[in-house]
C-alpha cells in the first residue's frame, strides 16, 4: 500500500450510539475525473491517538474499476475530515 | 519510608511532536531521522534554534543559536517553524496516560513532569518494568519516546533522565551518585547556568565531583546562598515535594519582546511598552495585587543591555500609572541607540482591597480603576483584541504583546 493522504468527500453513517460507520466517498486524484467509491467491507475499526491528535482508522475493502483493493481511510476527530490514507 | 520519583522527559520535544502529527497527516520524511530544526520565524527576528534532531546535533547544532547560523554548518537543514498548540495537545495527551498511574503529577514544563510514586509499592512492585510500561504506551500511543529518570527526589530522578537519549529508562539513586553522577561535567548539574559555570570552571571545579569535594565555607562565601544549594544538589540533597501546581507565590510579573524592526524613535518606544503594560498590569490585577516597583529594561541593536527602575509612591495595578512610570524610565535612560528590545517588571506587591493615598497626587485612582475592570471585563469575554487603544491603529505593533500566544502554556520554572 502506498501513502496518499487525499482529503476526500464521504457519506457516512452515525448511529444512536455514536458509532460512525463510513458508505461511500467521492474523490479526485489530479486531473482525473471525480470517482465515487462505495466502501464495501470495513475489516478494522481502530482509534489512533498519535501526538494527541484522535484519529479513527477504518481499514476497509472495495471495487476499484472491477479489482477488489485494501484501503486505509482516516476520520480526524477534531476537525472532522475524512482523509484517504494509504491504498 | 524512602521516595520514589520518575522524572519523565520527552525526547527533543518540539521536534518529535511536530514529526509525529507530519507522520499522522500523511508526510513520508520523518523529521527525526533527518537534520532539521524547529525554529523561529526570521521575518520578524525570532530566527533561533529551539529545538533540534538527533542528526543535526552531528552538525554541532546548538540550540539558541541563529537560523542564519544552523544553515551555514548545514546547508540541507529543514527548518520547520512551532506550534505550540500542538505542544500543548502532545502534553495533554502524556498526562492523561501519566494519571492511569498516579495522581500525584507535577508538570514541571510542557516537555518535563514529576512522577510520584512514593508508598505505592504494593501496587507497582517492580519500578523498572512500571517506567518500562510507561514509556512503552507512549511510544505505541502517542508516537514519540521519552526518558525516564528514576530516583528518591526530584533532583537525581532530573539529572538520570538526561543521562543516555532517546527512550531510555535510567536510576540515580543515592548510592549510584558517586559513579554516575561526579564524573559529568558542573554545568549538566540543575541551577549551574551560563553564569555560574564560568566562575566554576575560574576556581578549577570542572566536574561536579570536584564541586562535592570543595570547600563549603569558600563555596558560601564566593556564591552565597547559591553555593549552598549547588553544593547540595551535587551531593543528590534536595527534599521538595511533587507539587500538584507549579505556581509558588509570585514575587514579580514581568513581560518582554523582541521588536520586529530596530526602534530609533521615543513615540513607537513608547507605545511598545504601552502594548507590554496592558498585559503585566492584566495579569497583575488578575492576581489581585498592585506593585510597588516599575522596572523597564532595554536591549539595543548592540545587544547591550540595561535597566533601571523606580520606586512608587502609592502601590497601582492601574494599566495607565504603570505605563507612565515605564516611558519616564525611558526617557530618562534611552540615548537614542536603535532598540531591539523592550522589558517592563512590576515587583514588591501588596493586596490590592485597599491603597494609601498621597496628598501630592493628584491621579484618579477610582476612575481609572472603572475603566480598568471595564476592558478587563470585555478582553476576558471577546478575547484580547476586542477592545484596543486607538494608537496602535495602522501602526503594525500588536496592542497586547508577549507571550507565547497561548493560554496556559506551562513554562520551565527555575525551582523545583
Amino acid at each position: 500500500m502506498k501513502i496518499l493522504a487525499l482529503p476526500i468527500e464521504m457519506v457516512s453513517y452515525t448511529d444512536n450510539k455514536g458509532s460512525i460507520k463510513p458508505i461511500r466517498f467521492r474523490m479526485q486524484i489530479g486531473d482525473e475525473p471525480m470517482q465515487v467509491i462505495k466502501i464495501d467491507k470495513v475489516i478494522i475499526k481502530e482509534t489512533e491517538k498519535i501526538a494527541g491528535n484522535i484519529m479513527i482508522v477504518y481499514k476497509c475493502q472495495s471495487l476499484f474499476d472491477n479489482v477488489f483493493k485494501l484501503f486505509e481511510i482516516r476520520y480526524e476527530i477534531s476537525t472532522c475530515k475524512w482523509i484517504l490514507f494509504k491504498v | 519510608m524512602s521516595r520514589l520519583i520518575f522524572h519523565v522527559d520527552a525526547n527533543s520535544a518540539y521536534l518529535s511532536w511536530e514529526a509525529t502529527y507530519r507522520i499522522q497527516q500523511g508526510e513520508q520524511v520523518d523529521l527525526r531521522e533527518i537534520p532539521s530544526v524547529v525554529g523561529g520565524n526570521e521575518e520578524s527576528r525570532h530566527g533561533i534554534v529551539l529545538t533540534k534532531s538527533i542528526p543535526a546535533k552531528k552538525y554541532n547544532i546548538q540550540t539558541g543559536e541563529t537560523l542564519h547560523n544552523a544553515r551555514i554548518k548545514c546547508p540541507d537543514i529543514v527548518i520547520v517553524p512551532p506550534r505550540y498548540w500542538l505542544y500543548m495537545q502532545c502534553s495533554a495527551a502524556m498526562n492523561k496516560i501519566f494519571l492511569e498511574y498516579t495522581p500525584n503529577i507535577q508538570r514541571f514544563s510542557v516537555d518535563e513532569s514529576f512522577l510520584d510514586f512514593s508508598n505505592m509499592e504494593n501496587l507497582y512492585p517492580d519500578y523498572l518494568k512500571l517506567a518500562g510500561d510507561i514509556r512503552e504506551r507512549i511510544k505505541k500511543e502517542l508516537g514519540f519516546t521519552v526518558n525516564i529518570g528514576i530516583s528518591n527526589n526530584k533532583l537525581l530522578a532530573k539529572v538520570a533522565s538526561d543521562f543516555k537519549k532517546p527512550d531510555r529508562v535510567h536510576t540515580l539513586f543515592p548510592n549510584e551518585i558517586k559513579s554516575k553522577m561526579w564524573p559529568l561535567a558542573v554545568e549538566d548539574l540543575f541551577m549551574v547556568g551560563r553564569a555560574t559555570a564560568p566562575k566554576l570552571h575560574n576556581i578549577n571545579i570542572n566536574t561536579i565531583g570536584d564541586l562535592v569535594n570543595y570547600d563549603l565555607e569558600i563555596l558560601k562565601n564566593k556564591f552565597k546562598s547559591h553555593g549552598q544549594l549547588i553544593w547540595n544538589y551535587a551531593n543528590g540533597i534536595e527534599f521538595s515535594e511533587v507539587r500538584k501546581s507549579n505556581y509558588i507565590d509570585m514575587k514579580g510579573i514581568g513581560n518582554s519582546t523582541t521588536i520586529s524592526f530596530d526602534v530609533d524613535d521615543s513615540d513607537t518606544a513608547h507605545k511598545v511598552l504601552l502594548s507590554l503594560c496592558e498585559t503585566v498590569s492584566m495579569r497583575l490585577r488578575d492576581s489581585q495585587n498592585c506593585c510597588n516597583v516599575v522596572s523597564i529594561s532595554i536591549r539595543g541593536s548592540d545587544l547591550i543591555f540595561y535597566s533601571r527602575q523606580k520606586k512608587l509612591s502609592v502601590a497601582t495595578d492601574s494599566t495607565r500609572r504603570i505605563y507612565e512610570i515605564s516611558c519616564y524610565l525611558f526617557d530618562n535612560v534611552w540615548k537614542g541607540n536603535p532598540v531591539r528590545h523592550l522589558g517592563v517588571h512590576i515587583t514588591d506587591f501588596c493586596g490590592n482591597e485597599f491603597y494609601q493615598c498621597s496628598l501630592l497626587d493628584n491621579f484618579n485612582y477610582e476612575k481609572d480603576k472603572r475603566i480598568n475592570s471595564a476592558v478587563d471585563a470585555i478582553r476576558l469575554k471577546y478575547g484580547s483584541k476586542a477592545v484596543v487603544r486607538s494608537c496602535f491603529l495602522h501602526s503594525g505593533l500588536s496592542s497586547m504583546c508577549g507571550g507565547i500566544g497561548e493560554e496556559d502554556y506551562p513554562l520551565m520554572c527555575s525551582t523545583l
